[in-house]
């Protein structure tokens, strides 16, 4: 308890020394912390947005294979998905029964791609809340050929609300298909996904599909929080593999779990329809990936960043020690061990590392507070990775308390030659050592 | 009075025959037969220029190999250079694209467009219009000097690329002058015009050149030339994956 007391005198003996060299730990766990912090939230921001896009965390997808081969995409009958739904006690805010196609638009010589969504607007009330538009709006929905788009597109085909523009798609079988949207809605640019992604009702998007007006394609289930969303997909699978036929999930491969199964299902055959299950995250495990790829590259930054620091603490722990060869060889004399002297440097190595982690995780959190206060709007690209037009970070405990040992035991490290060398001076010839 | 009864029924015979007019399903399988090259393989070359409005014209030009007898043909792309290489392989109902840039092959399908053009891969294989349509209304009519037939196909699958197709066809030979591509919804979308100048090779007529007319983009069309046409047999390494990531 002595030592550390002392160690604890020592290091405010040199102020500007130990400020500048807490201060480097500090810089080092701040940069580190920010970027973890970030990496955490990329995935929560990215999982939220693309749930709004996607409509719903867990989703079901009828498959059927026609004579020729081909798969067809259609749900006819759901009463074994919503049976299975309540079965696996999906926790579901909002139930989504989308059709969709991919699309090129044309209006007066000019093209763009869409995807278009078809939504049953009197069932999925919450999405006019989420839609920010910049013209027109949910009203222009009422003429059953509407579609909302957004401003990049509307701005590269040069339309405003009440343009007919023409749709070339295909139908759920493969056969070319032309039809007329009128532009009720233009949203403001949602980013890379957002800007491919318009909506329509369902019901004309179905006609173009050729399907049967109560079929659909896929059903999303959204549920109050991204959390539990593996377990439900798992659970939901499970009830519903009772009663349909349903696509295996292979998760021994590195694989995306969802082009997996459509890889899979192209060398089976079934009759009827088979379904698959996925989630949210099995669409974004490439997003997972990113952010493994930012946490290892913050680890290797933290690691290179303090192999720098420790050189300078070792250099600065040597000069300590030779400033303070006659102290140890007076407390040497006066019947300090050999140990003590070396966790007396090993001590102040520490408070220092401890210290400066402290520092850097208040400066963390200063320059996290300050950049999430920035408004970045949400007529920004960056729209996908911001909440509500904001930059967020996520700091996990467990991360940052690997984080502040990593520089402990690095700093300890750093202290440990000078405080070996330190310890194993003769008190005599520590004595009548002149500096 | 024998005879005179004779002659009596073949005339009778006769004009009902007349009456009931040509057989169009097999004109149609007439029409496929022109272009099918049974057991022997085809190849040329096909030269694409494509117009846009507001546009240069831009030339592709494609290598073809058919073997109709397995449903199977090769695609490269030799024009433009920065295209060159690429290239589609169908065996059965598989079609891959290469890419030698990435040098590797994805999935695609025979209904997609060559590079930018109108021309589309199902364009290059052999017509299958008695398989695919059934024909629901024959009228005759005149396209330029040629009498024609005109015959409204309604596609037998819901999986056939366009539901409605109008066929236009001579009446002297059973070669089409006129393909209009209607969608489901009935709007037309493409018009193919088999220009008639032809090549023949084994006893077939090929249209020389096609114009591809898109309905929905006015101002865009290809126009499609055919050479090098060659009608004998193609060595079975060229109907492979390591043919087409080998001819660049």
């Amino acid at each position: 308890m002595e030592i550390a007391k002392l160690a604890l005198r020592n290091l405010t003996r040199q102020k500007k020394r130990t400020l500048l060299l807490g201060g480097a730990v500090a810089f080092g766990l701040m940069i580190v912390t920010v970027i973890n912090g970030f990496a955490a939230a990329f995935v929560k921001n990215v999982s939220e947005n693309f749930a709004n896009l996607a409509a719903g965390h867990v989703f079901v997808e009828g498959v059927e294979k026609s004579a020729t081969g081909k798969e067809i995409s259609i749900v006819h009958d759901d009463n074994a998905i919503m049976k299975a739904a309540l079965e696996a006690k999906i926790p579901a805010k909002y139930i989504t029964k989308r059709s969709s196609f991919q699309s090129t638009l044309l209006y007066a010589g000019k093209t763009a791609q869409l995807q278009v969504s078809g939504v049953d607007f009197a069932s999925e009330t919450f999405l006019p809340d989420r839609l920010v538009f910049k013209q027109g709006g949910i009203e222009g929905m009422d003429d059953r050929q509407g579609v909302i788009i957004s401003e990049p597109i509307a701005k590269r085909l040069g339309v405003e609300p009440g343009d007919r523009i023409l749709v070339q798609m295909k139908t759920y079988t493969g056969q070319q298909n032309v039809g007329e949207f009128a532009v009720a809605g233009i949203t403001f640019d949602a980013g890379i996904f957002g800007n491919m992604s318009g909506y329509a009702n369902k019901s004309y998007v179905n006609e173009l599909l050729n399907l049967a007006s109560d079929d659909y394609q896929a059903v999303g289930f959204y549920l109050p929080s991204l959390e539990g969303m593996d377990k439900y997909g798992a659970d939901l699978r499970a009830a519903l593999k009772e009663k349909v036929q349903v696509f295996e999930k292979n998760t021994a491969t590195n694989e995306n779990p969802i082009r997996a199964m459509m890889e899979s299902s192209k060398k089976e055959t079934w009759v009827g329809t088979k379904y698959r299950v996925f989630t949210l995250n099995d669409m974004l495990s490439q997003v997972q990936q990113i952010v493994n790829v930012l946490n290892t590259v913050s680890l290797i930054i933290l690691i290179i960043l303090f192999v720098i620091i420790m050189v300078g603490i070792t250099n600065t722990f040597r000069i300590i020690m030779y400033e303070r060869i006659r102290e140890i060889g007076t407390m040497r004399s006066m019947g300090m061990q050999r140990g003590e002297v070396r966790n007396l440097f090993l001590f102040e190595a520490l408070f220092l590392a401890l210290g400066g982690a402290v520092a850097g995780l208040v400066l963390a959190s200063i320059a996290m507070g300050i950049v999430s206060l920035v408004n970045f709007g949400l007529d920004t690209p960056l729209f996908i990775i911001l909440k509500n037009g904001h930059m967020t970070f996520r700091v996990e405990f467990w991360r940052t308390l690997l984080d502040v040992v990593i520089v402990a035991v690095l700093t300890l490290l750093a202290a440990w030659l000078p405080a070996k060398n330190a310890a194993k001076l003769d008190p005599a010839v520590a004595l009548r050592t002149a500096k | 009075m024998k005879r005179i009864a004779i002659a009596l029924f073949l005339a009778a015979s006769a004009s009902l025959l007349a009456a009931a007019g040509p057989d169009f399903k097999s004109m149609l399988k007439a029409v496929d037969e022109m272009g099918d090259f049974g057991k022997q393989d085809f190849s040329a070359v096909y030269s694409i220029v494509t117009e846009k409005p507001g546009e240069n014209p831009s030339t592709t030009e494609i290598q073809i190999y058919r073997r109709d007898v397995q449903n199977q043909f090769v695609i490269l792309i030799n024009k433009p250079e920065k295209q060159k290489g690429q290239g589609y392989l169908k065996i059965d109902d598989n079609v891959w694209f290469f890419d030698p840039e990435s040098g590797n092959f994805s999935h695609s399908t025979i209904k997609e467009n060559i590079q930018n053009s109108q021309a589309k891969n199902s364009d290059f294989k052999k017509h299958t219009f008695s398989e695919d349509y059934e024909i629901s209304s024959t009228a005759a009519g005149k396209l330029g000097a040629f009498e024609t037939w005109i015959l409204d196909l309604k596609a037998r699958t819901n999986e056939v690329s366009y539901q409605h197709v109008r066929l236009t066809i001579r009446k002297d030979k059973s070669v089409p002058l006129k393909e209009e591509d209607y969608s489901v919804s009935e709007k037309l979308m493409r018009t193919v015009l088999y220009l008639p100048t032809y090549v023949e090779a084994a006893g077939k007529l090929i249209p020389a050149k096609i114009k591809m007319i898109d309905e929905l983009n006015k101002g865009e069309q290809s126009v499609l030339t055919i050479s090098n046409v060659r009608v004998g047999a193609l060595p079975d390494s060229n109907f492979t994956k390591a043919f087409l990531s080998r001819a660049q």
